[in-house]
Parts: C-alpha cells; sequence; structure tokens
C-alpha cells in the first residue's frame, strides 16, 4: 500500500500546498481513514527526496514555524501519469470481477 | 511517556545515526500540538520511528550499489585450503577495488574467516596467491585486544606500528571510537574489564589506524546492540567513500544489500 500512499499524499497536494497535519486531514476527509504520522512523514521525506515535492517553513498565523509541502513539476508529471494507470488499472478489475 | 521525554528520545535516536534533528523535531511536536494525541499513537516507539525516517531519507539501501570504480587493490586467485583430508577453499577467487566492498558468506565452516586470513597473510595456502596494493587493516572476530592495556594504550601502541606519533594515535582512536557510539565511562578500564561488544568496537577502530587501503573484517560486530551495529555499516560507507577497499565477512544474509558484490563460499556439493 505504501506506492497507494504516495500517489494519494501528490493528490492531497494537489489540492494546493500544505503541512503535515492538515495533509492527513486532507487524506481522512477524501475517505482514507486516519492516517498515522508514523506512515505521513516517511511518505513526505520519500518524496521530497525524489524531488516530488518541494518545501519550506515558514511561521503560521500566530503560531509556530510549520514546513508547507506543494507539488513540483515532476510530482505534477508524475501523478497525472498515475492516475491514468490507475484507472486502467481499476477498469480491468471491476471488468474481471463482474459476473458474466 | 510524557511528550517531551518521546522529542527528546527521537532527537537522540537521529543523531546517533548522523541525522540533524532539530527540523523533524520541530516537524513532529508540531503535529503533536496539532492533533492533541499521545505520540506514541501518532508515531510510535521513538526507535523506529527514526529508523522509518531514516530509510526515508537515505533510500533503499540497493541505491547505495554502485559499480567499483576504483583501482584493484586485493586479488586472490585460485586459493585452495585443506584441513587433513578436509578441502576448506576449493580454488576461491576474490577482488576488490577501491570503492567496493564485498560480503563473504557461507555456513558454518565453510572457510569465511579462512579466506580472511589468507587474504591478510596470516595464513598460507596450499595453493594460489594474493596480491595486495597498499597497506591493510584487519580485524578479527575475537583476541587482537591485550588484557592489560587501555583503549588510550591501544591506540599508540597500534599507531606506533603503523608510524603514527602518539599524541595523533591517541586523537584518531579516541574519535574513531567516538563514531561507534562508545559507553562513556569512568577511568579507563584495561581491555579485559571491557564488555565483549566494547572489545569489539576496539578492534574495529584498530583496524582503522593508520589509514589502510584494504580492510578485512570479520563479524566485527559480534555483541553490538542494534544502533551500535548500524554505526559499523555507516562507518563501512565512509571506508568505501574514502576509496577504501573493504572485506566483511558475516552470517546474516540481510547484510547483503548493503555490500556492492557478494562472494559465497557455501560449498556447490556435498563434500
Amino acid at each position: 500500500m505504501r506506492g497507494v500512499l504516495d500517489l494519494c499524499v501528490l493528490g492531497a497536494l494537489a489540492r494546493g500546498e500544505s503541512y503535515g497535519y492538515e495533509i492527513a486531514q486532507r487524506l481522512e476527509a477524501g475517505g482514507l481513514g486516519s492516517i498515522a504520522g508514523g506512515t505521513l512523514y516517511p511518505a513526505l521525506l520519500r518524496l521530497e527526496r525524489l524531488g516530488l515535492v518541494v518545501t519550506d517553513w515558514r511561521a503560521g498565523e500566530g503560531g509556530p514555524a510549520r514546513k508547507y509541502y506543494r507539488l513540483s513539476p515532476e510530482g505534477t508529471a508524475t501523478l497525472k501519469a498515475a492516475a491514468a494507470d490507475w484507472a486502467v488499472f481499476v477498469g480491468n478489475v471491476n471488468a474481471m470481477m463482474e459476473v458474466p | 511517556m510524557t511528550v517531551d521525554d518521546w522529542l527528546a528520545a527521537f532527537a537522540a535516536e537521529l543523531r546517533r545515526r548522523r541525522v540533524e534533528p532539530a527540523g523533524l523535531v520541530a516537524e513532529a511536536a508540531a503535529h503533536l500540538r496539532d492533533s492533541g494525541r499521545a505520540p506514541l499513537q501518532v508515531f510510535g516507539p521513538p526507535t523506529a520511528y527514526a529508523v522509518s525516517l531514516v530509510d526515508s531519507l537515505r533510500g533503499a539501501t540497493t541505491e547505495l550499489r554502485r559499480p567499483p570504480s576504483g583501482e584493484p587493490r586485493l586479488a586472490a586467485v585460485r586459493i585452495v585450503k585443506r584441513y587433513g583430508r578436509s578441502t576448506v577453499l576449493d580454488g576461491v577467487d576474490l577482488s576488490v577495488h577501491a570503492g567496493e566492498v564485498v560480503a563473504i558468506i557461507g555456513a558454518n565452516g565453510s572457510g569465511k574467516s579462512t579466506m580472511l586470513r589468507i587474504c591478510a597473510g596470516l595464513l598460507t595456502p596450499d595453493s594460489g596467491h594474493v596480491r595486495i596494493r597498499g597497506t591493510i587493516g584487519y580485524c578479527p572476530q575475537e583476541g587482537g585486544t591485550a588484557d592489560f592495556l587501555t583503549p588510550d594504550e591501544h591506540y599508540v601502541l597500534i599507531g606506533a606500528g603503523r608510524g603514527e606519533p602518539r599524541e595523533q594515535a591517541r586523537e584518531r582512536g579516541r574519535t574513531a571510537a567516538a563514531t561507534l557510539d562508545w559507553p562513556r565511562s569512568s577511568g579507563s578500564p584495561v581491555a579485559r574489564h571491557l564488555s565483549g561488544g566494547t572489545r569489539q568496537k576496539l578492534n574495529l577502530v584498530l583496524a582503522g589506524l593508520g589509514d589502510p587501503d584494504v580492510l578485512l573484517l570479520d563479524e566485527p560486530y559480534q555483541g553490538f546492540d542494534n544502533g551500535s551495529y548500524l554505526d559499523f555499516w555507516q562507518q563501512v560507507w565512509r571506508w568505501r567513500d574514502a576509496g577504501k577497499a573493504v572485506v566483511v565477512v558475516t552470517h546474516r544474509l540481510a547484510e547483503l544489500d548493503r555490500a556492492d558484490a557478494v562472494l559465497d563460499l557455501t560449498p556447490r556439493s556435498p563434500r
């Protein structure tokens, strides 16, 4: 499921830049259940190392500094390609499961 | 475990893996504040969380594999060794280049340590030959330390044999020991009062003194805890990045990903 989570995180960031806790909330709101920080942050670091997201630290409104993540051009391209692959995959699985 | 305790333990685990903790700790603290939940629930135990972050940062170990680029440092050709009627090594070849790590694996009794001792020149093969370009550092599986000398005295003694001045040998020894997470102790105990794991760390430090070109390491992490074990591999990779040729005898198959090449001495047919 690790690869799928990475893609979902890219998808969450396609809705605009964000920080860790808010990304977790977007995923949960998207029906993916509660994603533990222990799973989310390693995924974010991985995406950062691969250059699919870029980050910067910024002070929040009245709060402490936060690390913000946003899609890089490579991240956007990867998400687009993966979404197409995923649609084909789901179509195939659905077709397989149809009872003749 | 309070939030502060958890964050402190997490920072310590990152530091011992040589990752600057500030950013990762601040991010975890912000998440805990936002969510209002317990750190163990959100991130799990600090050690496991630190390990998975470090893996994400450094990438899968396979990414570390690189083709050998340096010149050949060690070439062992058609090595044969018999003990009585039993042939332990039957025409074994091994070549190691500068900037390369080779793991020697095989079942118990398959001749791993024998092969390493032949490469080190401590044992004569029945036939075949070994060619070494440069100097050698050898870390035996056990022994290799003198019971009644302190670690500092070891550094000076071994350093002298490699032409290092007293002070320099002591400094280098202490610096290398610190990177292996050597427990700080009061006074300076002689080697026979050190734990088995610490004696092995001493052995490993001694192997690297004098900056040898070829490092021959015989399961040098017996008695290491898991953190020290990771420190050991970090040291091996530093040696590799510095252009050393490194041979590690091991029985842990999980380590194969950490090496550039593998020599398997498991006999192909029953003898």
